[in-house]
């Protein structure tokens, strides 16, 4: 019976053409979307030199660096990243710890996020998010047979992600410690953990979330700022009232690709955490629609491939591809959820589009790695080795 | 397919998978709706609260109307100007550009280092209202953080000849002084607004309504007589050197329609360029400065005794011995002469003559009838700062006040007071009211004297420019002049100044029927030469003989050279 089914889902073409399509076209406008946002901050700024070209030179040079890696991934056998998992895990601990370290770290905003490489400057906790992706799904199939124990099962786990999300804490980057524990959980989830220790899970970290929020007034600020950001809409709720305002500036077809009013020095972190307002005001629902519905696409495709792969027993792919679609798709929902006021202010930038380098690198990573796990499916299929 | 390779089989629930696809499908839709909620529904809500932050009303500034004379000629214009200022923390200029920039501006560049780096604010002028080209330069030097504003700057082409009648704006384009003041509001007209969308550092960038269209400024035409003025001044102030005096003032007026026709002051400035300008300067003596003027008001009590029926132009009085004690006061005259006629009271300006004749006058007609004239009120011109001049309370008169008065002394005036009061000899009797601004239109007066008494007071005046009266030189060649001199004691701490005086003429032309009154007043001639007759008199003639050139008014007397008395042939007055 499963090869009846195999022999029927034979597909046409050798690898997703719709997944890379969807992500080719989110990246594309978001180098144009992230040029629009950025023209007036850059020419204003000394730090740019004046130059309004600075963020899109910067962009386009990240993009370049990412189609490279994800080429180079595609080429990269998924089994080979199953075996890399724990070490590439490990690694960006250390990494995340290296981060920490006075005079590695550059700190920006009162954050130490990132680590100098002589030009550009890399971001671990970017990396951490793949790198938990991976290393989630390979401990789901490694430690199956104990999973629904909750001392070998799950204990582990739980053990490292603490670890983690200290480190995370320290920086502080509580934006890449939500997706990563979400991402990493829910792999878990999918690969079969305990029913009730999810729901125990849940509810800790229901209540651990809280009483971090609750005991840092800058993260209370934060939450509070988007429950009704017109209260204080030039202190608390300045950013947010201005992304509103974007959105309803753009109506249905936007106000026309590089008039934003909100761009202009009004809206903070138009061209990375808030790009989707910039989106909004200039291409209107239509241009939301558009983006909201390439990473559904995205995500679709990804549980499909997991789903795939989970159908040949490839049990590390099926996990790795619904990790990805996880955590791709929780980060875009949540950058899009604070960018229209439903979620409080996070710092998370929208995967593919925003302004960024290394998340910009690790995201097309993540869509090399998922289209490699849909070749691989393929192959199979018409019989040849993956 | 085989499950035996691990001793617990793998299996990936897929309901699980389900569930999460599921609850990541309903959050996109959940987005997709609070989109729609935003930029469907919320729309209005959201674009006021947009537009409350980066929307902003501007003013539209409307152009100041022009100033002109009463043939059109430009007295003040706006010409658009640049105003260059930078912010100084954006300022990055080579020094090559700082040197050039220093050169286009006339500032030195250790100056402009000094402005751009001892300050911490934001916005610093460098130099306000260039010319349009210069700044055109400026702009090309491509100097990051330096930036012009548009702004007008008011040009009086007329310079120092209009200074004290235009009046000038002050740098915000404000009348200060003159005609730019007095007619503020209607010159200055009303800026308009319009409301644009500003980036955050406040560049507009985009327009969004017009709210209130601007309302230029109206242009402005004056009486004057371009021509004319330039022709009184140039002789007013040839007149103040020669006689090395303090100042001098002249105004003419049209006898048909009051209206002020030259209006000249010496010192002047030139309004152009302000820097260090002194009060002396800045005073319009024509309307603001009170002085005694002496003899020329002696027509006014002779007409109101005639008016009253106390004399006859040939009742004789008795000046013999030139001199008249009242109560330890003693008037004299300057030539003593014996019994003269009251019409040569007037031609020798006798003082003891009218004295003699204001005593025979009840003093509360004496002071009515001054009052009558337009003295000790404003002249109602609509000019800053009109001077209303005093003519004290009749029951405060002593008798030597009394007499003193008849031949302008104890009572101040302004020239134009002066000048205007004429208009009732001029007009028949008629007190004309004046205006700065062009009317072209015969105006009616008030009838102050009876038209007979008029008429008798212009053969008086005619005589006194005759040969034998105290004002020879004022005669002009071609026309009939009738006219007053005066040469007054300065008021000084509070008593007569022996030695300064102040020398006036009042008078009119052409004597048969007048067209133009001209009063001249020349302010303590020290040159040697003191008398109305001598100092303001011909310059009375030089205007007045333009000014009756320039009006086409037909000739009313042969055009025979005017033979100029020889020294000490002429009537002289001590007052």
């Amino acid at each position: 019976m499963a090869s009846y089914v195999f022999a029927q889902n034979v597909p046409a073409a050798e690898y997703d053409r719709s997944l890379a399509w969807a992500a080719l076209a989110l990246a594309a406008l978001g180098a144009v979307m992230v040029y629009s946002a950025s023209i007036s901050t850059a020419e204003a700024s000394r730090f740019s030199g004046n130059n309004p070209a600075y963020y899109l030179a910067r962009h386009g040079l990240f993009l370049g660096l990412a189609l490279g890696a994800a080429i180079g991934v595609f080429l990269v056998p998924v089994r080979v990243w199953q075996h890399a998992a724990p070490w590439l895990f490990l690694g960006c601990i250390a990494l995340l710890a290296l981060v920490l370290v006075p005079g590695v770290g550059r700190e920006v905003n009162g954050a130490r996020r990132w680590i100098s490489l002589l030009v550009i400057s890399f971001q671990p906790s970017e990396a951490m998010k793949l790198a938990a992706v991976l290393y989630a799904a390979d401990y789901t199939v490694r430690k199956h047979a104990v999973m629904k124990r909750f001392r070998k099962g799950l204990l582990p786990m739980l053990g490292v992600m603490l670890v983690v999300s200290w480190l995370l804490l320290r920086e502080p980057d509580f934006g890449a410690l939500v997706v990563i524990a979400v991402t990493a959980f829910g792999v878990l989830f999918l690969g079969g953990m305990n029913g009730r220790h999810f729901v125990a899970l849940v509810s800790m970290l229901a209540v651990g979330f809280a009483g971090l929020v609750l005991s840092s007034p800058y993260r209370l600020q934060r939450i509070f700022g988007f429950m009704d950001p017109w209260s204080d809409p030039y202190g608390k709720g300045y950013q947010l009232s201005h992304a509103l305002i974007a959105f309803g500036r753009g109506e249905w077809l936007g106000v026309g690709l590089g008039a934003s009013v909100e761009k202009l020095s009004y809206l903070p972190e138009a061209h990375t955490d808030f790009l989707l307002a910039v989106i909004a005001e200039e291409l209107g629902f239509a241009g939301i629609a558009v983006v909201i519905a390439l990473f559904a696409w995205i995500v679709l495709r990804a549980f499909a491939i997991g789903r795939q792969a989970a159908l040949r027993e490839r049990h590390f792919p099926a996990l790795a591809a619904q990790g990805i679609a996880i955590w791709l798709g929780f980060q875009a929902f949540i950058n899009m959820g604070v960018n229209m006021g439903l979620l409080p202010t996070k710092g998370l930038t929208l995967p593919l589009m925003s302004f960024g380098g290394s998340g910009l690198v690790v995201n097309c990573v993540a869509i090399a790695i998922l289209i490699r796990i849909d070749w691989e499916n393929r192959q199979l299929a018409r019989g040849l080795p993956a | 397919m085989s499950y035996a390779a691990a001793p617990v089989p793998v299996r990936l629930p897929i309901w699980r998978a389900r569930f999460v696809l599921f609850a990541f499908v309903s959050a996109f839709a959940v987005l997709l709706g609070r989109s729609l909620w935003l930029q469907a529904v919320q729309t209005g809500f959201l674009q006021e609260r947009g537009e409350a932050r980066y929307s902003r009303v501007l003013e539209v500034p409307a152009t100041r109307g022009r100033i002109l004379d009463r043939r059109g000629d430009a007295l003040a214009i706006s010409t658009p100007v640049k105003s260059i200022w930078a912010i100084p923390e954006d300022l990055k200029a080579t020094a090559a550009q700082l040197r050039q920039l220093g050169q286009l501006l006339g500032v030195e560049p250790r100056e402009l280092e000094r402005r751009l780096t001892g300050t911490s604010r934001d916005f610093v002028y460098l130099k306000r209202q260039i010319p349009p080209e210069t700044a055109a330069r400026v702009a090309e030097l491509g100097i990051p953080g330096l930036y012009q504003q548009r702004e007008f700057r008011r040009y009086y082409p007329g310079g120092e000849t209009m200074a004290h009648v235009v009046g000038f704006t002050g740098v915000d384009d404000i009348g200060q002084e003159g005609i730019e003041l007095a007619f503020q509001a209607s010159l200055a007209g009303a800026s308009g607004s319009r409301r644009v969308i500003k980036d955050r550092l406040g560049h507009v960038v985009e327009d969004i309504e017009a709210i209130r269209a601007a309302q230029d400024g109206k242009d402005l035409r004056l009486a004057l007589d371009s021509k004319l003025q330039s022709l009184a001044f140039t002789a007013l102030k040839h007149a103040v050197e020669t006689h090395k005096a303090k100042g001098g003032a002249l105004v003419a007026l049209d006898t048909r329609t009051g209206e002020v026709l030259a209006l000249a002051n010496v010192p002047s400035y030139n309004p152009n360029n302000r820097a260090r300008l002194t009060g002396a300067q800045l005073r319009n003596r024509v309307i603001t400065d009170l002085f005694e003027p002496g003899s020329t008001l002696k027509p006014f009590t002779v007409a109101l005794a005639l008016d009253l029926g106390q004399v006859t132009p040939e009742t004789v009085i008795q000046t013999a011995p030139g001199r008249l004690t009242i109560a330890r006061h003693t008037i004299h005259d300057a030539h003593a002469g014996g019994a003269m006629s009251v019409a040569q009271v007037i031609q020798k300006s006798s003082n003891v003559g009218a004295a003699k004749i204001a005593l025979s006058l009840p003093r509360e007609e004496m002071r009515e009838n001054f009052r009558r004239v337009g003295f000790g009120a404003p002249p109602q011109l609509g000019f800053p700062g009109e001077a209303a001049g005093k003519v004290r309370e009749a029951r405060t008169w002593r008798p030597i006040e009394q007499a003193t008065m008849a031949y302008g002394h104890g009572i101040s005036v302004s020239l134009i007071q002066l000048a205007r009061a004429y208009t009732a000899f001029a007009r028949d009797g008629e007190l004309l009211p004046l205006s700065l601004v062009r009317t072209d239109m015969p105006v009616a007066g008030r009838q102050v004297l009876s038209a007979e008494t008029a008429r008798a007071m212009r053969a008086m005046l005619e005589a006194a420019t005759q040969p034998g009266g105290t004002a020879p030189r004022a005669r002009v060649m071609g026309w009939r002049v009738a006219g007053k001199t005066g040469t007054a004691h300065k008021l000084e701490n509070g008593g007569y100044a022996s030695h300064k005086y102040i020398a006036s003429f009042v008078g009119f032309a052409p004597a048969s029927d007048p067209r133009l009154v001209i009063a001249v007043m020349i302010d303590e001639p020290s040159a040697g030469q003191y008398y109305g007759g001598a100092v303001a008199a011909p310059v009375f003639a030089q205007v007045m003989q333009g000014a009756l050139r320039l009006m086409n008014v037909p000739h009313d007397a042969p055009l025979t050279p005017i033979e100029l008395p020889g020294e000490g042939e002429e009537a002289r007055e001590s007052t």
